[in-house]
């Protein structure tokens, strides 16, 4: 056993921790004018730029570039051989609204009922969770907050990650509509339905979501005819449900649909096609690469994963982290997320996986930043690293996509934030726990 | 009608290609990972009827022995997973709070794919572990992933015998909350253990007694003959461990359980054991080192149970460098594929260096499993358990390209056939749903609560994907 | 059913019959005479007693020697449905029958109506060692001759042996026991084993010495103890190689004889098994042929005009590579379980027939396949179901065969028994006649 070396572990607390190691949960952000000079500039949308400039000033990213002149309110910051990117996107996660699974009352993703399309994850999204300072300050900047139960679960919203209210962090309250279609694959080998069954739960499934859609589509007809000229018409009820769906209809906020096999996919692909007053994001998608063409036929995007078991016996192993790469070839708009709460955090592995595995990682660093940014709609806030874009970045010492890189600082909305969490909190407290304030 | 397929059957796989053989090979030029001696540049390793003979420059190949150019590339000792449940027939015999007296040595499907796609992800040996649904579980099993081989077969011979304990919410849950039988409460779950361990101690001395009078009777023929104590096979379980001939591995989560155990081990003279998960033992480091024990817990896991709601992912760091001998394991099939990850994400989380993290996937989790003498470094006289990897084996953009176990290659990136199932179900088609397999990811949060419902119901609408 | 023949004369003669032996030989216009559920005389020559009450065969009929279902659940009490099951205090410490242990429990005691009796004797079998329905140990093996009441239904012998397998405790989870796992049920019959062991030791003991402490006396240990002293086998029912070893593990640890039951996959173990002397009594519930190889073969039966027609008519198909493969390794496992028993056959292990669950609707099919795909001839499937399922079960000395001196128990074909549509016309089980007229 290796006997412990206080003065080798106080000593690694004073040098070895870098930014983290003044850092307080108490600490307040910086706000203002920076300027982060000498670093690669990863700016996704035109290219890099060997040890450039950027300049924030306030929210927003003021300037980016090889040279400008910095005067003097700007606090410089020297990243002389580190690396800047653009805050990361995960287009797919449940951070804020469920804190720990396995205690119910602290999940609020899944309302009751089948149709829910006026349920908001922004208004039960907890801004003080404790995995949001955990995944920010590994470069995830923002996500797209879902719920998730029923048919139609409630409207999913894009929420940068530094804030003290939904209000302060919403990008989007309505980001994207949560739809989950019937299953007509059945649900594997423990499912023990007949394919009579499955076939008449999906039909009988699909009819209700059908129905319901014709019912909106409905309201909306009715209440735009009510809205044009009120004079002579009775008011309609209002109804919640119904209302929230206009804006769907109006095809302004999109349907994220999740599918994973084959036959789902061609299935999805098929109903959407009557139903293109709506536009659509499929989420999932695992068996994408088998049906690539088909899906960049339509032009939906995709929102996937890679770190996970081969979905069919006989699938290659490595199917799962080239899926990602397979439909970007084939044309698909293609974002890697993460689909999970408190490891949201993870969403840079995901695509450093799809990255070596055939999407490569220009195209894979895209797929965290800039393509969530157009699916989504905030494009013209997030994405890259532009002048007038929201000062949401990172400053890393190597490629984020490595595990072993070291995320130094984030920007939020301008904030240069206090590069604490609970876990490095824990870490401060418990590396040398016995030690005592001489 | 087109004609679909000729009758002769032209199959490109056959199961006698990976029978269990030890084999040679010669792997040249690599730097090589040797985790207990640096690393070493354009160093060769020549491998032997399944041993390392030899590490050096130059090396000259033996007549009959394949030669691997791995000039550029890196070479690491075969990933061991100190807790995986990947091809158990069954993983918990939840019925009763003890179940010492069953093990997984009896629960091994060798036919599982999943073993091909952990050796594709660098992995050679697994601890394949009861599940934690039981104050104290069945034993554990290591084995060797040698993909095609008979269940006997894939046993790491004369591995240490191992056996899973756990603490807090799980055994709570199931058993108290459950069918209410004790424990329900952490208190509980000490007395379950000290209960058993005195009457194993008891149930020895009488079945000793019972031996030895019965010897004599039977020899002598004359007087009172003693009345028989049967063989009990928990509590001679039991008695082993306090015998310290089982390694015992423990699921828990808070530091106060973590003290608790070490409190009773320390009161029945148990000495060798290692924490599963535990991620709350950074809080409790000086204790855990003190008393020897071990540690072996996931990179960054937390927040999906309210016991792991206070860790933290630096978690194998302040163990590190407060000497605990800690490991990474995956306890999930996917992370399994992909620990060399896991132990690049310790060196961020922290300040453990990169050998100090390959550590955790190779050396730490064979002492932990008491194979450390044979597995874990890349040595001469240990076993030919190494994998190639194009890039160093911590970056993401590496990828394994050959799998060696007992120096024969079980898997090798650029002969990587699509369909590698060895048991095929006639019954199944092509396209039939039966043949998609239950999808691990990230998030299948304690795998170790297979086989039993209580949990289920908790999680079933909080991460749904569909 | 009334017979036309009456049952009480002395003795029968069927004359002017095809007799298909169980080695496979065949005698045209035979006769056979029995009396008093003996054979008495059988071959071309055999002489016809004068109060032998004689049937004439007419030269059509077949007569094949009774088969033998070397392990069934016929005439079972049904088992209780698991929501049925009160939930139990104790999980862990259940009773014995909740865990599935009742060797105690013999098919003679507790033998209820089932209307496969007379369906089993309409396809050929006379003859079935039965086993009560359960779990891991169900109970007793006995031999009985068929009937159509289960009043009617004798034993001949028994106990042959304990039944046992690897199935878990029942009722599911909400009223589940211990073993609920198959390494609970590994360690459990340990445990069962050791209990007996001590248990006989004691009764052992308090017999020479009525002075020392009683034993605790119970009937499930003690139904054990013939296992524990090797002196009676267990018929273990087992499909897949890994199920294989671990029983054979266990023969290991205590000795017993054992007799694999169902067996589909003991050609993987076919030299294991013959160095044990290990019989299988292999079933013939064979997954499905595949479907697309069920239409390919229907195509190679078509003629060639139907055949461009169809093709002219129908999409070229196309099969991807991915599907081809899984197609080929579909149909070569597929072959193999089908090819089971003749694999068995060749390489010397003692190879018979139990029905281990076959649903009787199925059998001509299943037997279809054997003879067509699973490389068996007529023959070898009379022997598999006759003689060597005797041989296992030790009732050779009095079934098995159409011989002089051993038990009547044969059934009346309308043809050759592999010819479509055969059917049994009468079926004479312990020389009790039974008759069925195609019905």
């Amino acid at each position: 056993m290796k006997k412990l070396n206080i003065f080798a572990v106080i000593v690694t607390l004073l040098f070895g921790l870098n930014a983290t190691a003044e850092a307080q949960i108490t600490d307040k952000p910086e706000f203002g004018k920076f300027a982060i000079t000498g670093a690669t500039i990863h700016t996704v949308t035109n290219g890099t730029i060997e040890s450039g400039i950027i300049l924030i000033d306030g929210e927003e990213i003021a300037f980016v570039g090889e040279n400008a002149r910095i005067t003097n309110e700007y606090t410089r910051i020297d990243a002389s051989g580190k690396h800047v990117y653009p805050g990361f996107i995960d287009g797919w996660s449940g951070l804020g609204l469920v804190e720990i699974s396995a205690v119910p009352v602290t999940v609020d993703n899944a309302e009751l009922g089948q149709f829910n399309p006026h349920m908001y994850a922004f208004t039960a999204f907890n801004p003080h969770s404790a995995s949001i300072p955990v995944t920010r300050v590994s470069g995830v900047t923002t996500v797209l907050s879902h719920p998730s139960s029923g048919s139609i679960a409630g409207k999913a919203a894009v929420m940068d990650l530094w804030g003290y209210s939904p209000d302060s962090m919403a990008v989007k309250k309505s980001g994207a509509l949560v739809m989950n279609l019937p299953s007509s694959s059945g649900g594997g080998w423990w499912d023990d339905r007949s394919e009579e069954e499955i076939k008449k739960q999906y039909e009988q499934n699909l009819k209700e979501i059908n129905d319901f859609l014709d019912k909106a589509r409905f309201y909306d007809q009715m209440m735009k005819e009510y809205e044009s000229d009120p004079s002579d018409k009775t008011k309609p009820d209002y109804d919640p449900r119904m209302e929230a769906m206009r804006e769907v209809l109006a095809g302004d906020v999109p349907v994220v649909i999740s599918v994973n096999d084959e036959k789902e996919i061609l299935d999805a692909i098929d109903w959407i096609k009557d139903n293109d007053d709506m536009n659509f994001i499929f989420e999932g998608v695992r068996e994408g690469w088998r049906v690539a063409e088909e899906i960049a036929e339509t032009g939906v995007p995709v929102l996937t994963t890679t770190l996970y078991t081969p979905s069919r016996d006989y699938d290659n192993y490595q199917r799962p982290y080239q899926n990602p790469g397979l439909m970007a070839q084939a044309g698909v708009k293609v974002a890697v997320v993460s689909d999970d709460i408190e490891n949201s955090r993870n969403t840079p592995f995901e695509a450093g996986y799809a990255a070596t595995y055939g999407m490569g990682v220009e195209e894979a660093l895209k797929a965290v930043t800039i393509y969530p940014a157009e699916i989504f709609g905030v494009a013209d806030r997030l994405g890259s690293l532009e002048a007038g874009k929201q000062a949401n970045l990172f400053i890393a010492d190597g490629d984020p996509f490595e595990p072993m890189t070291n995320i130094e600082q984030v920007f939020i909305k301008g904030y240069k934030i206090p590069m604490v969490s609970r876990h490095i909190q824990l870490y401060q407290e418990f590396l040398d726990r016995d030690a005592v304030n001489e | 009608m087109t004609k679909l397929i000729t009758l002769c059957l032209i199959l490109a796989f056959s199961t006698t290609a990976y029978a269990q053989e030890k084999g040679s090979v010669l792997i040249q030029n690599a730097t090589v990972i040797t985790v207990t001696n640096g690393d070493l540049e354009e160093t060769d390793v020549l491998i032997r009827d399944g041993v390392i003979r030899e590490i050096g420059k130059d090396l000259n190949a033996p007549r009959g022995v394949e030669t691997v150019d791995a000039t550029g590339k890196f070479v690491m000792p075969g990933i061991i997973d100190a807790h995986s449940h990947l091809n158990g027939v069954d993983i918990n015999e939840a019925r009763n709070p003890v179940t010492a007296e069953v093990t997984m040595e009896e629960s091994v499907d060798p036919n599982e794919v999943g073993i091909y796609h952990a050796l594709a992800g660098g992995a050679t040996t697994i601890h394949l572990m009861h599940g934690s649904a039981n104050v104290i579980g069945g034993q554990g099993e290591t084995l060797k992933l040698r993909y095609g081989v008979s269940q006997e077969e894939m046993k790491f011979e004369n591995a240490k015998r191992t056996i899973k304990f756990a603490l807090g919410e799980n055994p709570t849950r199931v058993h108290g909350q459950g069918n209410g039988v004790q424990p329900r409460t952490r208190m509980g779950v000490e007395q379950v253990v000290r209960g058993h361990f005195d009457e194993a101690l008891d149930y020895k001395r009488k079945r000793e007694a019972y031996l030895e009078a019965k010897a004599q009777y039977d020899r002598r023929g004359r007087g009172t003959p003693p009345v028989p104590v049967a063989e009990n096979l928990r509590y001679e379980v039991l008695n082993d461990i306090i015998e310290g001939e089982i390694f015992v591995h423990c699921h828990s989560y808070r530091a106060d359980e973590i003290l608790m155990l070490m409190r009773v081990f320390n009161d029945y003279g148990i000495e060798n054991y290692t924490f599963q998960h535990a991620n709350e033992a950074f809080k409790v480091a000086n204790e855990l080192a003190k008393n020897g024990a071990m540690t072996s817990v996931f990179s960054d896991w937390w927040a999906y149970k309210f016991e792991v709601y206070y860790s933290t992912a630096y978690n194998a760091s302040i163990l590190n460098a407060n000497g605990v001998v800690n490991s990474i394991n995956s306890d999930n099939d996917q992370l399994l594929r992909t620990l060399n990850h896991e132990a690049a994400k310790v060196v961020r989380y922290g300040d453990t260096s990169v050998n100090d993290a390959i550590k955790m996937i190779t050396l730490h989790p064979a002492i932990q499993l008491g194979i450390d003498d044979r597995v874990g470094s890349i040595e001469e006289g240990k076993h030919g358990d190494v994998v190639v990897w194009d890039g160093h084996p911590l970056s993401i953009y590496s990828k394994a390209e050959m799998t060696f176990v007992d120096g024969t290659k079980y898997f090798d990136l650029a002969n990587d056939p699509d369909d590698m199932r060895i048991q095929i179900n006639p019954g199944t088609d092509f396209d039939d749903g039966s043949n998609f397999r239950k999808i691990v990811d990230n998030r299948d949060e304690d795998a170790c609560i297979q086989d039993t419902f209580i949990l289920l119901q908790d999680q079933a609408q909080t991460h749904a994907h569909n | 059913m009334q017979g036309v023949f009456a049952q009480t004369t002395p003795a029968h003669a069927l004359k002017n019959v095809t007799i298909h032996h169980a080695d496979g030989s065949t005698t045209e216009s035979a006769t056979i005479v029995w009396r008093n559920g003996v054979i008495e005389a059988i071959g071309i020559n055999a002489a016809i007693p004068f109060d032998a009450f004689e049937i004439d065969g007419g030269d059509s009929l077949h007569v094949y020697p009774g088969f033998i279902d070397g392990f069934s659940t016929l005439g079972s009490p049904s088992l209780p449905k698991s929501q049925d099951l009160p939930k139990l205090d104790d999980p862990g410490n259940p009773p014995y029958y909740r865990s599935g242990v009742q060797p105690e429990r013999k098919p003679s005691e507790l033998l209820t109506e089932d209307k496969n009796f007379e369906a089993i004797m309409k396809v050929g079998f006379t003859t079935a060692a039965l086993y009560p329905d359960g779990y891991m140990l169900p109970g007793q093996v006995e031999a009985f001759y068929l009937s159509s009441s289960h009043n009617n239904v004798g034993l001949i012998k028994g106990p042959l042996g304990l039944a046992g397998s690897f199935d878990t405790a029942p009722g599911g989870w909400s009223s589940g026991a211990y073993p609920s796992t198959l390494m609970g049920v590994m360690a459990k019959f340990r445990q069962v084993m050791f209990d007996a062991t001590a248990l006989q030791q004691h009764i052992k003991y308090y017999e020479q010495n009525p002075e020392m402490p009683a034993p605790d006396r119970d009937r499930v240990l003690e139904a054990m103890f013939p296992l524990v002293n090797n002196s009676t086998p267990l018929f273990f029912e087992v499909d897949s190689k890994e199920h294989i070893e671990r029983i054979l593990k266990i023969q290991d640890e205590f000795g017993f004889n054992v007799v694999i039951v169902s067996g589909k996959e003991a050609y993987a173990k076919a030299d294991e098994l013959k160095r044990r002397n290990i019989p299988v009594l292999a079933g013939i519930d064979f997954t499905d042929m595949p479907k697309w190889y069920a239409e390919m073969k229907k195509e190679e039966e078509k003629d060639e005009a139907e055949v461009e027609q169809e093709e002219e008519a129908a999409e070229e198909e196309e099969i991807s590579e991915e599907e081809q493969n899984y197609r080929e390794k579909q149909l070569e496992a597929w072959k193999a379980e089908v090819t089971n028993i003749k694999k068995l056959m060749d390489s010397g292990v003692s190879v018979g027939f139990s029905s281990a669950g076959l649903e009787l609707k199925d059998l001509s099919a299943k037997i279809e396949i054997l003879l067509d795909e699973g490389g068996l001839t007529e023959t070898d499937l009379v022997t598999l179901m006759s003689a060597n399922t005797a041989n296992i079960l030790g009732l050779n000395r009095t079934h098995g065969s159409l011989e002089r001196g051993k038990n009547a128990s044969f059934s009346v074909f309308d043809k050759a028994m592999t010819e479509e549509k055969a059917k049994v016309l009468h079926s004479i089980s312990n020389g009790i006649i039974h008759e069925f007229n195609g019905n």
